[in-house]
């Protein structure tokens, strides 16, 4: 099963607890989080200093930190801006918890994207109650935020993700001198079942196609690229292997029976380019119009058919 | 809840030892510390006079003027309310 959405947010949900990372440099207040918090569902961890505290925020991507201000080697305002201006650590959610604070440092802390402000000596209730409305929120907007990369029709990501994933995966394959491959397929003569069987019949056909596109290996990564056209990203993949997980789509779709019209038969057309297609220099878009191209050197081919894209640089041969 | 007045009284039995010994070395880093840490936690342990004491002597500690008679005070207040707090334990103990 290719990832999905609910995957991934299964695996947010269900197989881990929600971490919580509590930066302060008293050890009484650890060992009483500790304690108070046994019961919630969470995983605690702890750093007594500001240092340890943004190398285990990086390391461990906790979903709440609970912030001093005042640090023995920094103060929290400074740890606070550092979390923010690190991708990894930017979607953190922070919660100051401070002694004796003043309505200034809570006006600061929660302008430099704190999401709340516990002042201690804190009701240990309380302080569990804010950090399940934190993390609640949280879920919501990571939710959010996946949806807004799906495509809603198909339940693939859509051409936004798509974009970001490809530049994400190569510079990676560029970076660790790793093979990447690109399918782009289209479904064959899609105009004309819309035209003669309703546009009902095409969206059931855009719908079986993803699902077939997005049952394939698990690393794939399958967007739905516009209309019927469709872009599977494999990382680590060479050529021939792409060829022939486009070879396999094709064929799934090709012995598609569909509802009430026995006699058809809908088919798509698959182009494959790897890095080989473009040259050293060339950005993600190049790969994608190799693929393209290679798609539609197979629409004139006749159909139905998968294409290897042109080959600019000599391929990797995979190692026997 | 007891457990977590035990632990914190128990951890008091070492932090007055240590607050002692910081005073007589003349060690104002470490008993900023030691303060520090009390001002914070106290509070969420029950005792929240302690957490002002503690203030009040971290306080005292930050300006350079404090003299050292001034922070006798402030550290004997302190140790008072610590040594009432270590008290209650073996009371209620005892009328167990």
């Amino acid at each position: 099963m290719a990832e999905s959405i609910a995957d991934q947010t299964n695996q947010l949900q269900e197989e881990r607890r929600p971490r919580l990372l509590a930066i302060d440099d008293s050890d009484l207040i650890h060992k009483l989080l500790r304690i108070r918090l046994q019961h919630e569902r969470l995983e605690l961890h702890a750093a007594l200093t500001a240092k340890e505290g943004l190398r285990l925020a990086k390391e461990l991507q906790p979903e709440v930190i609970l912030l001093d201000i005042e640090l023995g080697d920094s103060d929290g305002f400074q740890v606070l801006t550092e979390l923010k201006a690190d991708p990894d650590t930017r979607s953190i959610s922070v919660i100051f918890i401070s002694a004796f604070s003043e309505p200034v440092d809570r006006v600061r802390g929660l302008d430099l994207g704190a999401v709340d402000f516990i002042t201690k000596p804190f009701e240990v209730n309380e302080l569990t109650a804010r950090v399940r409305s934190t993390l609640r929120l949280q879920a919501a907007m990571r939710m959010l935020s996946v949806k807004a990369q799906i495509d809603g029709l198909t339940g693939l990501w859509n051409r936004k993700y798509f974009d970001t994933r490809l530049d994400a995966e190569f510079a990676e394959a560029r970076r660790h001198n790793k093979s990447l491959s690109l399918i782009m397929t289209d479904i064959d003569k899609f105009k004309s079942l819309n035209d003669g069987y309703g546009h009902p019949f095409g969206d059931v056909v855009l719908e079986e196609f993803s699902h077939i596109l997005s049952c394939g290996r698990g690393s794939d990564v399958a967007c739905r690229y516009g209309g019927e056209e469709f872009a599977i990203i494999l990382p680590s993949t060479s050529i021939e292997s792409a060829h022939d997980v486009a070879e396999r789509l094709r064929e799934r779709l090709a012995a598609c029976k569909w509802p009430r019209h026995d006699e058809l038969k809908v088919t798509a057309s698959f182009g494959v380019a790897d890095l080989s297609c473009v040259g050293a220099s060339a950005q993600p878009k190049a790969l994608v119009e190799a693929a393209d191209k290679a798609m539609y050197a197979a629409k004139h081919g006749g159909r139905n058919r998968v294409e290897i894209g042109e080959c600019v640089e000599p391929r990797l041969r995979k190692s026997a | 809840m007891r457990d977590i007045v035990t632990f914190f009284v128990n951890d008091l039995n070492d932090r007055v030892s240590a607050i002692g010994a910081a005073v007589d070395s003349d060690d104002r880093a470490r008993l900023r510390t030691l303060a520090h840490q009390l001002k914070g936690a106290a509070g969420g342990y029950g005792f929240p006079t302690i957490g002002v004491a503690a203030a009040t002597l971290e306080r005292e500690l930050l300006s350079d003027e404090a003299s050292m008679a001034a922070l006798h005070d402030k550290v004997e207040d302190l140790l008072q309310l610590c040594r009432a707090a270590m008290g209650s334990k073996y009371d209620s103990k005892k009328s167990r």
